[in-house]
C-alpha cells in the first residue's frame, strides 16, 4: 500500500512532488496517480461501457457480414485515419499541456490547452462532414444494420467529445488565473480528453478497417 | 467526528432492550428519524418496483415492438392478472415511497454547500418525469388489462403507448443525473465522493442512447434492445444501487450542520483522494 | 527536463499515427479495387493493433508508466479484458452464424 499512500500524499503537496523537479523518464519520479482517482474510475467504466456496445456491433457484423462489408465500402477510410490523426495530436497537446503546468510554464499549458480545443473543433468539423456526406449518398440512421451502429458509435463519441469541450473549458479557466490553478482538476480534464481519444481508437478500427 | 454521535441535538444513548422497544426509541427521539424512513422507503420503492414490473407485470424487460396487434393483444392476455395486481401495488404505495426517495436525494443537494436550487429543479424534474416516465405506463397497461376482449387494434395502440412512454422519456431523467452531478462537482462539503459525480454523467449518456427507440421496432434501438434498454439497465441498476449505498453514508454521517460533512468519505477510492477536494489555494503556483 | 518529456510525447505521436496510417496498407492488401473482401486476419490484426495503441496511449499519454502499481495492473488488465471481449465475440459470432 506504500504506493497508493505515496500517491495520496503527493497531490496535496506542492513542493513535496517531486515530479515538478525531476521529469527525467529514465529516472524513477514518484508514483502518482494523474488527476482525480475518481475520474479514473469513470474512465473504465465508460471503458467497459463502449467495449459492451462493440461487442453487440461484432456480434451482429459476424450474423450479417456480406450487408456489413456492403455497407462498409460507402466509408471513406481517409476521413477516418484523419479523425484518428487529429484526435491523437489533440491527446499530445493536452499531454503537453499537462507537463507545462506541471512545470509552471503556465504561457506555455494554455497554448497547449487551446491547441487541444482546436484539435477537437476540427474533428467535429470533419465528423459533421463525413455525416453529411454519407446522407448525400444515401445512408442514414435507419438505412440498414450497419449504418444503425455507425452513426449510433459515432454519436456517442461525438458527445464525449462534446463534454470534452466543457472539460477543457475548466482546464482553460484553471490555468488562466494564478489565483485558481489547480493542478490536480487539469490533469483530470487532461485524463478526460485522453479517454476521447483512446475510445475513438477501436470506433474507428471496428467501423471502418476490420473486414 | 464520529459519526455515530449526534452532536447537534442533546446526547441521549440508545437503550438496550427489545428490539421493538429500541425501534420504538428511535422514532421518538433519533433525530434522524425522518431520514432513515426516506432511506427505507427508497429501497422499498425500488425492491417493489422490481417485484411488480419484472416477475409480476413482465412489462420489464419490455416485450417486443415488432409485433402485430394480435401478438400485442396475445401479451395483455399472458400477463392479464400479473398486470393488474403488479401496477395496483404500484398505484397503492407510489405516493408514499416516491416522495420521500426524491425528496432525500434533495436533500443531499440542501446539505451541499451549493445553491439550493440544485435540489428544488432536481425534485421538480423528477416528479414531473415520473408522469410520463412511469405512471403512464402502469395506468394505460392496467386500461389494456380491464377489457381483454377489446379490439386488437385499440390493444396495440396503449401498448405503443405504454412502452415507447416508458422508454422514450428518458430525457427528463437524464437531465435530473446531471443535476446532480454538477452538485456534486461543486459541492465543497465532502456529501459524496467525486466519482458519483462521474457515474451519474455515465448514467445520463447511457439513457441518452434510448432515444432512438422512437425510431426503431428491432434490433438493438427498439424499447426492448440491447443497447436501448438491456445496456441501459444494467447501468442504471448499478447506479441506483451505488447511490442508495452512498445516501445510507450520508445519513450516517450526517451532523445538521452546514459545512463539511465529517467521516471518512465512501467508497474504494478514500485513501487515494486528497483530504481537500478542489481548493485552489493548496496547489497554486506563483505565476511566472 | 521537459524537452526530453516533450521529444518522447512526439515519437508516441509518431508511433500511433504510423500504425493507424498501417491500416490503410492492411485494408489494401486484402480489398480488391474497390470491392471489400472479408478477412479473419485483417479482422484480428486490426484489433490487436487497436488495442495495442490504446495501451500505449495509456502508458505514454496518461502517464500510467508512473503511477501506482494498482493502476496500471488495472488499465493493462482492462486492455486484456477488451482483447477478450472484442476477439471473442468476433471468433464466437463467426462460429455461430
Amino acid at each position: 500500500m506504500t504506493n497508493i499512500a505515496g500517491a495520496g500524499s503527493a497531490p496535496d503537496e506542492v513542493d513535496g512532488r517531486s515530479v515538478a523537479t525531476d521529469t527525467k523518464d529514465g529516472d524513477k519520479p514518484a508514483k502518482f496517480v494523474p488527476g482525480q482517482p475518481d475520474m479514473w474510475a469513470f474512465v473504465l467504466f465508460e471503458t467497459l461501457l463502449f467495449t459492451s456496445y462493440w461487442v453487440v456491433y461484432l456480434i451482429f457484423r459476424t450474423q450479417n457480414h456480406e450487408l456489413f462489408l456492403q455497407s462498409q465500402a460507402d466509408l471513406d477510410l481517409r476521413i477516418g485515419v484523419f479523425n484518428t490523426i487529429v484526435l491523437l495530436s489533440s491527446s499530445w497537446s493536452v499531454a503537453r499541456c499537462v507537463q507545462a503546468s506541471r512545470e509552471g510554464r503556465f504561457r506555455a499549458a494554455l497554448t497547449n490547452a487551446f491547441l487541444t480545443i482546436f484539435f477537437g473543433f476540427v474533428f467535429l468539423v470533419s465528423k459533421m462532414f463525413e455525416w453529411i456526406k454519407e446522407i448525400q449518398m444515401g445512408n442514414t440512421f435507419t438505412t440498414n444494420e450497419f449504418f444503425q451502429h455507425y452513426y449510433f458509435l459515432t454519436s456517442i463519441h461525438f458527445l464525449h467529445v462534446l463534454i470534452g469541450f466543457v472539460v477543457m473549458g475548466v482546464v482553460v479557466y484553471q490555468l488562466w488565473s494564478p489565483a485558481r490553478r489547480s493542478q490536480q482538476l487539469v490533469e483530470t480534464g487532461a485524463t478526460y480528453w485522453h479517454t476521447v481519444d483512446f475510445l475513438w481508437v477501436p470506433i474507428f478500427a471496428l467501423l471502418y478497417v476490420v473486414r | 467526528m464520529s459519526a455515530a454521535t449526534t452532536e447537534t441535538v442533546a446526547p441521549r444513548e440508545s437503550p438496550s432492550g427489545s428490539p421493538l422497544h429500541r425501534f420504538v426509541w428511535h422514532c421518538r427521539h433519533n433525530p434522524k428519524r425522518e431520514l432513515w424512513f426516506a432511506w427505507w422507503a427508497m429501497v422499498t420503492f425500488y425492491n417493489l418496483f422490481v417485484v411488480s414490473f419484472f416477475v409480476l407485470a413482465r412489462a420489464q424487460p419490455p416485450p417486443s415492438p415488432a409485433v402485430d396487434a394480435q401478438g400485442a393483444a396475445q401479451w395483455f392476455t399472458d400477463n392479464h392478472y400479473g398486470v393488474l395486481v403488479g401496477m395496483g401495488i404500484i398505484f397503492l404505495v407510489i405516493g408514499l415511497l416516491i416522495a420521500p426517495t426524491n425528496a432525500l436525494i434533495a436533500y443531499s443537494m440542501r446539505r451541499m454547500s451549493v445553491s439550493r436550487s440544485f435540489a428544488y429543479s432536481y425534485l421538480a424534474m423528477y416528479a414531473l418525469s415520473a408522469i410520463p416516465g412511469m405512471l403512464l405506463l402502469c395506468i394505460v397497461l392496467t386500461v389494456g388489462a380491464m377489457r381483454p376482449d377489446r379490439d386488437p387494434e385499440l390493444i396495440y395502440w396503449l401498448y405503443d403507448l405504454a412502452f415507447l412512454s416508458f422508454t422514450g422519456t428518458m430525457g427528463v431523467f437524464l437531465i435530473g443525473s446531471l443535476v446532480w452531478m454538477v452538485a456534486i462537482l461543486l459541492d465543497k462539503n465532502r456529501v459524496f465522493p467525486k466519482w458519483f459525480a462521474y457515474l451519474n454523467l455515465a448514467n445520463a449518456l447511457t439513457e441518452v442512447v434510448v432515444a432512438p427507440a422512437w425510431i426503431f421496432k428491432n434490433h438493438v434501438f427498439g424499447w426492448n434492445g440491447l443497447i436501448a434498454w438491456w445496456i441501459d439497465m444494467v447501468v442504471f441498476g448499478i447506479y441506483t444501487g451505488v447511490f442508495i449505498m452512498l445516501l445510507r453514508k450520508m445519513i450516517e454521517r450526517e451532523d445538521f450542520g452546514t459545512g463539511p460533512l465529517p467521516g471518512p468519505l465512501p467508497g474504494p477510492l478514500q485513501e487515494l483522494a486528497p483530504s481537500k477536494e478542489h481548493d485552489p489555494s493548496e496547489l497554486t503556483r506563483t505565476a511566472p | 527536463m521537459s524537452a526530453t518529456f516533450n521529444k518522447r510525447l512526439l515519437v508516441v505521436w509518431l508511433v500511433l499515427s504510423s500504425m493507424t496510417l498501417g491500416y490503410v496498407l492492411i485494408d489494401r492488401s486484402v480489398d480488391e479495387g474497390g470491392t471489400l473482401r472479408a478477412s479473419a486476419v485483417v479482422t484480428v490484426s486490426t484489433i490487436v493493433i487497436a488495442l495495442i495503441k490504446v495501451r500505449i496511449i495509456f502508458r505514454e499519454f496518461m502517464e500510467t508508466r508512473h503511477a501506482p502499481v494498482l493502476l496500471r495492473r488495472l488499465t493493462d488488465g482492462w486492455v486484456l479484458l477488451m482483447a477478450l471481449c472484442l476477439l471473442g465475440s468476433y471468433f464466437v459470432g463467426m462460429a455461430v452464424r
